[in-house]
């Protein structure tokens, strides 16, 4: 994939290039404003990774300016405001998602493959399926191997995002965000004790398992090989 | 003193009131001259027509003794009598040979007008009635005096009063002024003298005092959290720092103390994140984006997240929900979520295995309660209060994971909502109860 970052700290960038380069990646950097929205307007990205507070152009202005000049690429907006209303702000001006600093880089990464991989435009699905696994989507019903699964609604919504996100780390925090709307870090291991149940219920007593965990990043649904 | 609002305005009170008095002074004299002048002229007619009519009854010698008897009068009018041809028969206005009807006339040797009225007799005499207007102008006088007398008083009240009153105010002024000049200079305590009086200027020092006691727990609150992070992130960032050195010193460490160097890292950019979160909430610029919220449907929601890891740990956790369905009030959605998860995670955390968890809301009067309650070992009642400071733990808790900071966040998000919140003793266990306002 084809990346811009958009970013002051040079040191930062230089590290965020390297890791990225190292995951499969194409990497371009600018490290201020004006360089950023010059490339984020002319070159084709899958994704741009755009810091929010940069010298002589504002990364919301940066934003705000390929949107309105019809650039439809996703934008990760990194912050180290961390404000409240900054997110919504940063959602607003045009941002796909957005990520507060300092961030594991295992999250940026799993962020941008979230991002670069969503469809162009929302495909209206009603059944999504990995291997044997089947969940409808209208009758809210989830099979495996023809069998039916019983799940919680929470489960339920788990596991549609974990399908919709099939084969592409999902983290622990894009699931509170998305399952329970929670934006920021609860203590409780509420996202573990989820998924140990829907594993459970998923996986327990098949030959192989669908969800796996990723050390130090998240979960990843995936076919058996 | 002259650049002073009150006094100008006293002036100008004065200046208009001044006016009013000329006005009605003026209005006053030319009514009360032409009521005279009207009373005059009637009484002149009356007399003459009396004359007249003496001079029907008693002939022409009857008209002269009565002349001559009015002239010897002293305070009547003055009167003549003329004969055919202008001749001077009786009285004073005897030579004046004025015209019949009503007429001005300024007799030789005398400064003032007299007004006349002349009536024909039958026989070709000619009877005068006058009266002198110096009557009129004494009156004019006296009706001029009475009002000038009112504008000196008026001016001198107004004077007086402005200055006595823009002192008053002027005092008062100096008084705000003066604190606000203290203030700046650094004396952060200082507050403007409220008299109890309620009124304007006393709501205004009131409204500053109130200004004043909000910024000094902003500064209070920023001096506390500039002391928490020196004080609290020194250690972990010790202990970071010894583990980074273990991990330089001994290779075959390495991996173990990197590990543990992103724990510690973590643990410390979460405290610091909920510090800045404090502090923003207390700023309260978040009250802006304040909308009715359903703490009955977000209290479900955050209990419904827990109840799972509550089982695995042995606890129960449970929603009473309140007996008729949504209780709102004015708020932030995430941050009273936020709230509601701080303190059932304290409960889940401190509680013990086997406890049981109840979140309930409800109504109180015209505001809403939200409580989390739990059957575990409680808390001193000496400790309750200072739970809600950043940083503090007890002491049983100090081996349990947790930043010290859930509890000062749950009070600074009670109280950028107005809402009360405290801890009481469940017999067994502990209630956390948040007491919100009513919904506007």
């Amino acid at each position: 994939m084809k990346l811009l970052i958009v970013e002051d700290d040079r040191e930062a960038a230089g590290y965020l290039k390297r890791a990225l380069s190292e995951a499969g990646h194409a990497v371009d950097f600018a490290t201020n404003g004006r360089d950023g929205l010059l490339l984020a307007a002319g070159e084709p990205y899958d994704v741009i990774v755009l810091d929010r507070m940069l010298p002589q152009v504002d990364g919301l202005a940066i934003l705000r300016t390929i949107r309105a000049s019809g650039v439809k690429t996703p934008v990760l907006l990194l912050t180290a405001l961390g404000g409240i209303d900054d997110r919504v702000e940063g959602l607003e001006a045009g941002a796909d998602d957005y990520l507060v600093k300092p961030f594991a880089f295992a999250e940026l990464l799993a962020r941008v493959n979230a991002l670069a991989r969503r469809p162009p435009t929302q495909e209206l699905r009603t059944e999504l399926a990995i291997a044997d696994l089947k969940l409808d989507l209208m009758k809210r019903t989830v099979t495996r191997g023809g069998r039916r699964i019983e799940l919680q609604p929470r489960e339920f919504q788990i596991l549609e995002y974990l399908l919709r996100h099939a084969g592409r780390v999902v983290t622990r925090t894009m699931l509170l965000e998305s399952v329970w709307d929670f934006h920021f870090d609860p203590k409780t291991n509420i996202v573990e004790t989820h998924m140990s149940r829907l594993r459970g219920k998923v996986d327990r007593g098949h030959g192989h398992d669908l969800i796996h965990t990723v050390r130090g990043a998240g979960y990843v649904l995936r076919e058996p090989d | 003193m002259f650049r002073s609002t009150s006094l100008r305005l006293a002036g100008l009170y004065t200046t208009i009131f001044a006016i009013l008095v000329v006005v009605v002074g003026v209005v006053t004299l030319v009514a009360t001259r032409q009521a005279l002048s009207a009373q005059f002229d009637a009484r002149i007619r009356a007399e003459s027509a009396a004359l007249v009519q003496e001079y029907r009854a008693e002939g022409l010698t009857g008209v002269i003794d009565a002349v001559h008897e009015r002239d010897r009068t002293p305070g009547s009018l003055a009167f003549g009598l003329e004969g055919p041809g202008g001749r001077a028969l009786a009285g004073q206005l005897a030579a004046e040979h004025a015209a019949l009807g009503w007429s001005n006339l300024r007799p030789a040797g005398s400064g003032e007008t007299l007004r006349l009225f002349a009536v024909a007799l039958p026989d070709g005499h000619r009877l005068l009635v006058g009266d002198d207007e110096e009557r009129v102008e004494a009156l004019d006088g006296a009706v001029l005096r009475v009002f000038a007398i009112a504008l000196a008083v008026v001016v001198i009240l107004g004077v007086a009063g402005g200055y006595a009153l823009s002192g008053d105010v002027h005092r008062r002024l100096a008084a705000i002024s003066g604190t606000a000049e203290a203030i700046i200079d650094g004396d952060l305590g200082r507050r403007v003298p409220v008299r109890g009086s309620d009124d304007d200027l006393d709501r205004l020092a009131a409204t500053f005092n109130r200004m004043l006691d909000r910024i000094a727990v902003l500064m209070d609150s920023l001096k506390q959290v500039s002391g928490d992070i020196a004080h609290d992130l020194r250690t972990p960032l010790t202990r970071l720092r010894q583990k980074l050195e273990a991990g330089q010193a001994r290779p075959e460490d390495r991996e173990a103390a990197l590990e543990g160097a992103l724990a510690d890292l973590d643990s410390i950019l979460e405290t610091f994140a909920a510090l800045l979160r404090i502090a923003q909430i207390e700023g309260g610029a978040r009250r802006a984006g304040f909308r009715p919220c359903d703490l009955a449907q977000l209290a479900q929601h955050v209990t419904e997240a827990f109840s799972p890891s509550a089982e695995d740990q042995r606890q129960s956790l449970g929603f009473e929900p309140p007996a008729d369905g949504a209780v709102r009030v004015d708020g932030d959605a995430e941050l009273l979520t936020q709230l509601l998860v701080n303190l059932v995670e304290n409960a889940l955390r401190h509680a013990g295995p086997d406890a049981h968890i109840a979140v309930r809301v409800g109504r109180a009067g015209r505001g809403a309660v939200l409580s989390v309650t739990d059957d575990g070992p409680g808390v001193p009642e000496a400790e309750r209060e200072r739970l809600f400071d950043r940083f503090y733990r007890l002491e049983r808790s100090r081996s349990t994971p947790g930043s010290g900071l859930g509890l000062a966040l749950v009070a600074a998000v009670a109280r950028l909502h107005g809402a009360e919140v405290a801890l009481f003793p469940a017999e067994p266990g502990l209630e956390a109860r948040v007491a919100f306002p009513e919904a506007t």
